[in-house]
């Protein structure tokens, strides 16, 4: 019992280092792209790299916990896949723009029922769509453990850098 | 005509058990196959006539037949019911079919446990069990009752299907013999072969003969088995038992399983939650859950807002964080991250720290070559990283991680 809570503390330990490490790095990259790139007071430009922050933030969590979990893994792929699949739907929509009419209604009358709270917590948890509940359960809990990690050294970060 | 159709039906009746138990395959109560499996072995014994001349044609036709069986993947739930036999288990299973003739019942005696020759000899003949089959090995031994089966007793009154649940219990896997059960229930009567007829009337004969304390001797010998085929197994199955007054089809248990797994689930999330713990119901501590990952994933965002609005000549002004850090050194988040101390050994206190961080100063000269390239702000940013990463080194494996990708 103690081993185990010890190997699991060394576990989380080992994943916010490691999570440490290359969310600074990713982000010292984008700063100095940033620096040599452009201005940073432009309001568009912000809300860019706020999103690629939160993108870095993620994949280095992801990267530090590695493929061993449904989670992490259904969010590399997300993330690696992210322009092609944005690509694909920008094509889609603008394909589909005419049947779009069409296809909202058959989803109506296809899902019918009001999304139950676990369907909340699978659009929540990455990769919660294909788990059944026992496992939702359990990648959540992996999920908020991790989370929780990343905020916490996210603050850190943010208050280094503020004060 | 019940001596002398007693004893013709008894050795035919052997007979054929044994021709059936030349059959290669040992079990095949467990797969969809059974019931479809079953008519044509109720055909054919009707033609071979079950006398001792219908052993080639029995043998053929499990050989032939029975096969098919075998492969099916279904067949892992055979160790279940080889046990069965073995622990004498069948004889009772006799009463507890009442419905189909005992011809289908010997044959599916026969078919269920090839392996065990003499126990099926034994199970397979339900009119002898009472009167001699009783003396023999396994039975005598069966008769040691103790609490439970004292207690099992009083259910011997109960109607079958009480009774099929203890079997159920014992070994969940007897669902398919509740189907074929269903199955043979049409089929039996209606055959007309002479030595089905026979068999019919002795089964009939049994079922008057078997009182209320022959059912609860039977019942009470299942409750006595129930432990035995329970254990055999473990090593293969997540073994459930069900308490007193639980469903106990194999549904049930499944679900019981599961419901188990996902409370315990639930336990550890509530542990992570904060504020969740004196929470009881599953469907508030979901919506908890919930509502914490969602202000999680938004104090990333917000994080990440206020990284991104970070001033480089703010974040630069190192010097600064590090004499904040070092006026007032914040123990818990140094702790956490494991980076700050970092910073304080390499900006001001290297002789200091020198002798407690070996490991930083020796990983500095892998990093050098980034020192000389990066301008002065971008080098504070790096040392920063690099010393966070220095301190993963030194505490785990993944130095070599870090190295090729900068």
């Amino acid at each position: 019992m103690t081993s185990k809570h010890v190997r699991a503390t060394r576990h989380t330990k080992f994943i916010k280092n490691r999570f440490a490490s290359r969310f600074l790095r990713s982000h010292l990259r984008m700063k100095r792209s940033d620096r040599f790139g452009g201005s940073q007071s432009n309001e568009g430009v912000r809300k860019r790299s706020t999103h690629r922050i939160k993108i870095a933030a993620y994949a280095s969590m992801a990267l530090a916990v590695g493929p061993s979990r449904t989670w992490s893994r259904a969010l590399l792929f997300k993330l690696r896949n992210r322009a092609r699949l944005q690509g694909v739907l920008r094509k889609r929509c603008l394909v589909s723009k005419k049947n779009k009419k069409k296809r909202v209604v058959r989803n109506k009358v296809i899902i019918s029922r009001e999304p139950s709270r676990t369907d909340t917590l699978r659009k929540l948890v990455p990769g919660g769509d294909s788990m059944d509940i026992c496992c939702l359960l359990e990648e959540t809990a992996h999920y908020i453990k991790c989370l929780a990690t990343q905020v916490k050294v996210m603050q850190t970060i943010a208050d280094q850098l503020l004060l | 005509m019940d001596g002398s159709g007693d004893k013709n039906g008894d050795l035919g009746y052997q007979n054929r058990v044994e021709s059936v138990m030349k059959c290669p395959s040992s079990g095949m109560n467990t797969n969809p196959f059974y019931v479809s499996a079953w008519d044509p072995v109720v055909s054919l014994s009707q033609i071979g006539n079950f006398g001792g001349s219908s052993t080639g044609s029995q043998s053929e036709f499990s050989n032939s037949s029975f096969p098919i069986v075998m492969e099916n993947p279904g067949i892992s739930n055979t160790c279940h019911l080889v046990h069965y036999p073995s622990d004498s288990g069948f004889v009772e299973l006799v009463p507890k079919f009442p419905g189909f003739g005992s011809g289908n019942f010997s044959e599916m005696v026969g078919s269920v446990g090839l392996t065990e020759c003499g126990q099926i000899v034994n199970a397979g003949c339900p009119p002898n069990y009472k009167e001699a089959n009783n003396e023999s090995t396994a039975h005598g031994a069966k008769r040691q009752e103790d609490q439970q089966l004292s207690e099992e007793t009083t259910i011997g009154a109960l109607p079958n299907g009480k009774r099929r649940r203890l079997v159920a219990e014992s070994n969940s896997l007897f669902d398919p013999n509740k189907n074929a059960e269903g199955e043979f229930q049409k089929d039996p009567s209606g055959e007309s072969s002479d030595i089905a007829k026979e068999l019919d009337e002795k089964k009939q004969k049994v079922e008057q003969n078997c009182g209320a304390n022959l059912r609860g001797k039977q019942v009470a010998k299942q409750a006595k088995d129930n432990p035995q085929s329970g254990e055999a197994p473990k090593d293969d199955y997540i073994h459930v038992r069900a308490r007193r007054g639980q469903a106990t089809n194999s549904h049930s248990l499944a679900e019981r399983v599961r419901r188990e797994k996902i409370s315990e689930r639930m336990r550890m999330l509530q542990e992570l939650v904060p504020g969740c713990n004196k929470i009881t119901g599953k469907a508030v501590m979901l919506d908890e859950i919930i509502n914490y990952v969602q202000s999680l994933q938004q104090q990333v965002e917000f994080l990440s807002m206020k990284l991104a609005t970070v001033n480089p000549e703010v974040s630069n002004d190192v010097e600064k964080i590090q004499s904040k850090d070092i006026l007032h050194p914040r123990g818990g988040n140094a702790a956490i991250l494991g980076f700050s101390p970092g910073i304080n050994s390499h900006q001001y206190s290297h002789g200091i720290f020198q002798p407690g961080m070996p490991v930083i100063l020796n990983s500095n000269p892998q990093f050098s070559p980034a020192h000389a390239v990066l301008d002065n702000e971008l080098q504070s940013f790096f040392q920063m990283g690099f010393d966070s990463s220095s301190a993963v080194d030194s505490l785990g494996p993944n130095a070599g991680h870090l190295k090729p990708e900068l």
